[in-house]
């Protein structure tokens, strides 16, 4: 089954600072029937105002992978990791008992985007950890680069939960194949562009599907596109 | 000010004034006053709970691992086990 969730349907939120799409129930957004896509439990389109961020604040029994998508995100955390990423780079974030971070775009001109992940870890307790990778904008091209994975990829940071996450950029009318396990799922997020599933439901720019009991998936580009794909695990 | 959220995404469940945290060993037992109805939203989401004891430079933030959270009808009372402190500035 796809289920397609229009950007619309998203819970958005807005203040000074901070203007962020929610997908799942999160802060003040409450809804029972929306807590989770299999281990998925975040995913939140934030773009955050220059000079602006998530001040220093905990987390704990989290992985959180932040994908940026325009401008600079400087974090830091209290395990002493820190850095600026921009697009081409992902950071992964295992919270396990508890650590401290902050996210601030550090521009004063340039608002910043990204995308923020958390998933359920499958081990609770895990020593707190941070990794941030680059990837080759071009590798993406007509292809599935994965990001981050709970198997060893080359190039692809290590999470502790069962999902691996493709980015990739379809050039127009191309077309792409993907095939998974039995009992997994899928999740697809369209950055930007249209992509035509199983040539029947048509996901455009910030829309999403969720997709159960097919193991097999056409994703099809109507104009370029860029989009995320995620397979999780059924539970 | 305790207050008392989710710790996937922050949802605030309760705040109050009227607590008392105390160490005991190497825990902190955090007791509350607290409405039927609020108790039972926390205990639904006890595997998942932060608590932020909130003054005017830092924060405190603790948690228990276990999930060590009751709730006493007659005293409107619940007391939560934490294992975990972390002091933060704010």
């Amino acid at each position: 089954m796809i289920q397609r969730f229009p950007a619309s349907s998203r819970y958005s939120v807005k203040n000074d600072w901070l203007k962020s799409n929610l997908s799942f129930s999160f802060g003040e957004y409450y809804d029972e029937e929306n807590i989770q896509f299999g281990p998925l439990r975040v995913f939140n389109d934030d773009t955050v105002q220059a000079g602006k961020g998530f001040g220093i604040h905990p987390h704990r029994e989290a992985e959180i992978v932040s994908i940026v998508l325009h401008g600079q995100l400087k974090h830091e955390d209290s395990l002493g990791n820190s850095g600026i990423l921009q697009f081409g780079n992902v950071q992964r974030m295992t919270a396990g008992t508890g650590l401290l971070h902050s996210e601030m775009n550090p521009s004063l001109e340039e608002e910043a985007s990204f995308l923020q992940l958390w998933f359920k870890p499958t081990k609770k307790q895990l020593p707190p950890s941070y990794e941030d990778i680059s990837y080759n904008t071009d590798s993406m091209r007509n292809k599935l680069l994965p990001i981050v994975s709970s198997t060893p990829t080359k190039g692809a940071s290590k999470i502790h939960s069962d999902v691996t996450l493709y980015l990739s950029t379809l050039d127009a009318g191309k077309q792409i194949f993907y095939q998974q396990e039995q009992g997994r799922k899928m999740y697809v997020f369209v950055i930007d562009g249209e992509l035509i599933l199983n040539d029947d439901v048509v996901v455009g720019k910030r829309d999403s599907a969720r997709i159960t009991e097919l193991n097999e998936l056409t994703l099809k580009s109507t104009n370029e596109t860029f989009f995320l794909l995620i397979d999780l695990g059924g539970a | 000010m305790l207050l008392i959220r989710h710790s996937i995404g922050s949802r605030l469940f309760y705040q109050t004034d009227e607590y008392d945290i105390h160490p005991k060993k190497d825990k902190w037992v955090i007791s509350i006053k607290i409405p039927e109805e609020d108790a039972k939203e926390i205990i639904k989401f006890k595997e998942e709970l932060n608590l932020f004891d909130v003054e005017e430079n830092q924060k405190t933030w603790y948690y228990s691992s276990d999930a060590n959270v009751e709730f006493s009808k007659e005293k409107y009372q619940m007391t939560i086990i934490a294992d975990h402190k972390t002091i933060y500035p704010v």
